[in-house]
């Protein structure tokens, strides 16, 4: 099994099976031995669970903490059941059902009574263990397939206080990829345009479970349009803070920098999968086209150059193309292009207005919106061209997707409840949910990669 | 304080034009020159008292002016008939006014994606601008500019109410 993305910074092989050990630069894990766990992953991964698939009964406990290590336990458990339950893969058993005391029994498999488990409808169960130590928390969590009463994956983390929802991310993560082969996509972050915070519109970070919700910008302008670096520290975003639509790049203290004020539109900055160059749509004189800019800033080239719209860019995972929205054709449509340039390939031939494309991860199929009976609805499409598949079919609007990093998930905007807030989906559809908490106006979703 | 001169200045010129008929159009007084909005100039208080910096100071965008709104069909930036007198109507008071410079708007209705109408608003402003320039006003004393469906002057979902939207806008010209 190999992780499908990110992971670049860590170095690990063979990640999941057998004794594997990674080494992070923030938070140090070593994966536990697993007994016969090569097979034992196999096996499961035959009852489960896909889209359309019946839930999997889970049963997240907290951990058993050490003295000044409470709170965490509960939030922890809190977390990955939250996690898992937004997966959409899993029913996450409530916890006033469980027999056992936490804190006053056993966390491997040798001295758990996996009967409290089974009794109660779980067929896995995550269980552990936190310690406060000099440095900060160390947490051991481990995963156990209750009707084989064995363990079949753990992690162990050492972590500071402000990094406990970070390695709770993690391990839900790591629950997905041993139950299901891949690994889920919560270590990471969902950035947005809001006005939650009156009038102006800001950009706005969370972690999926919109648990750290904070505001990234505090310009008192009109923030939109933002992106992540490939690393998930910073973003891209266009502003009217200095009068002119320039992109900025800021870190997520706020700490922000303009990068391109040309007189005109400088929108929609995404930057390739390498971290070498921004695509961007730019304006002068009218016409909006797609640029690729270095990154301090500088044009490197025109990818497109033309009297049409061409506008929201949107990379290929192997930064060989880009996808964008243009109205040659005489309406707004999907077209795909060499990112050195070339003539566009049209991709959407279905409906009137298509915008907002969104390349997926996994490199095969690109989201867009489009527009039918005069609302907005998200579709997908094969980056060839056909198999058009319909994710949303709701009113009201459904805006601007964006990808989870492994590629199962999408985000986008949706004013189904009135106000816009941010939607999650997956990737055929189902299992839609709502992330933002009211009082929004949320707009222009972007799901960074895997934290690194 | 300077500002509250240059509107109220603004407001007479009008109360002026409204008087006396189109025929007779006054020139911009002095006191409505450029205000103090600080920074580089011209096109810093032109800013001041167009759409967003009225949104800034907790106003909602103007409708109109001494110069009129340009409005377009859904997903349009052409210039029907109507638009066409419109744009000339204002170009005649810009060559009456030969120092006076303006910031032109591009705006859109709310349907239709953030990105795209941003690039629709701009080809708006654009198409205005050219329209102007051949009808003899210099290019150097208009700017454009576009905030795509950010700052609508109304936000009901109704067809009357998206029409309103999909507007160019001139600033209060100055000089």
């Amino acid at each position: 099994m190999n992780r499908s993305e990110g992971g670049s910074s860590v170095g690990c092989a063979g990640y999941g099976r057998g004794r594997v050990v990674c080494r992070r630069i923030i938070l140090g894990s070593v994966v536990w031995a697993m007994l016969g766990a090569s097979v034992a992953s196999a096996q499961v991964r035959g009852t489960i669970v896909g889209p359309g698939a019946t839930s999997y009964p889970i049963a997240v406990s907290p951990l058993k903490a050490s003295v000044g290590a409470e709170k965490a336990s509960t939030m922890f458990a809190d977390i990955v059941a939250k996690d898992l339950e937004i997966s959409g893969l899993f029913r996450v058993i409530d916890r006033g059902a469980y027999i056992e005391n936490a804190q006053g029994s056993g966390v491997t498999a040798e001295t758990i009574d996996f009967k409290d488990w089974s009794t109660i409808g779980a067929q896995a169960l995550v269980k552990g263990s936190i310690e406060r130590d000099g440095e900060g928390l160390v947490v051991e969590a481990r995963l156990f397939d209750v009707v084989e009463a064995k363990q079949i994956g753990g992690k162990r983390y050492r972590a500071g206080d402000d990094e406990l929802r970070r390695i709770a991310h993690r391990f839900a993560d790591e629950i997905m990829l041993v139950l299901t082969g891949e690994r889920g996509p919560f270590e990471s972050k969902i950035a947005f345009a809001s006005r939650r915070r009156g009038r102006f519109k800001e950009i706005y970070s969370m972690s999926l479970d919109a648990g750290d919700l904070r505001a990234v910008t505090r310009d008192g302008s009109i923030a939109l349009a933002p992106s992540w670096s490939p690393d998930g520290r910073s973003l891209l975003f266009t502003s009217f803070a200095s009068g002119n639509p320039s992109l900025f790049i800021t870190g997520l203290d706020g700490d922000k920098r303009l990068l391109s004020s040309r007189r005109g539109l400088n929108l929609g900055g995404r930057w390739s999968p390498g971290g070498k160059a921004i695509a961007v749509a730019l304006e002068a004189g009218g016409a909006t086209d797609i640029a690729l800019l270095d990154p301090s800033g500088q044009v490197i080239h025109f990818v497109t150059k033309d009297r049409s719209i061409d506008v929201s860019p949107s990379w290929s995972p192997d930064g060989q193309s880009i996808v964008f929205c243009s109205d040659r054709g005489g309406g707004p449509q999907i077209y795909v292009v060499g990112a050195q340039g070339g003539t566009p390939r049209r991709v959407t031939f279905e409906g009137s207005y298509n915008t907002s494309p969104a390349w997926a991860p996994k490199g095969d199929r690109i989201a867009y919106a489009s527009r039918i009976g005069g609302r907005f609805q998200i579709f997908t499409v094969a980056v060839g061209g056909g198999d058009v598949k319909r994710i949303t079919s709701t009113r009201g609007d459904n805006e601007d997707p964006s990808w989870s990093p492994d590629g199962r998930y999408l985000v986008f905007s949706s004013t189904r409840d009135g106000s816009g807030a941010i939607y999650l989906s997956d990737a055929a559809g189902s299992k839609q949910t709502r992330l933002t908490p009211s009082g929004g106006d949320d707009s222009s979703p972007a799901w960074s990669r895997w934290l690194e | 304080m300077a500002r509250s001169i240059r509107v109220a200045a603004v407001l007479m010129m009008v109360v002026a034009i409204t008087v006396t008929g189109c025929a007779k159009k006054k020139r911009i007084t002095d006191e409505s020159g450029v205000a103090g909005a600080g920074g580089t100039g011209n096109e810093e208080s032109l800013n001041d008292s167009g759409s967003l910096g009225r949104y800034k100071r907790g106003l909602g965008p103007e409708e109109d002016g001494v110069l009129k709104d340009i409005h377009f069909a859904y997903d349009s930036y052409e210039l029907d008939g109507s638009a066409r007198d419109v744009i000339a109507a204002n170009a005649e008071w810009l060559k009456e006014n030969s120092r006076a410079k303006t910031e032109i708007e591009g705006h859109c209705d709310e349907r239709g994606t953030v990105e795209y109408n941003l690039a629709l608003g701009a080809k708006r402003a654009k198409s205005v601008k050219d329209y102007l320039v051949t009808l003899g006003v210099a290019s150097e004393r208009l700017t454009t500019i576009s905030y795509g469906e950010e700052l609508p002057l109304c936000r009901d979902a109704s067809e009357q109410c998206y029409a309103r939207n999909r507007r160019v806008h001139f600033v209060p010209p100055s000089e």
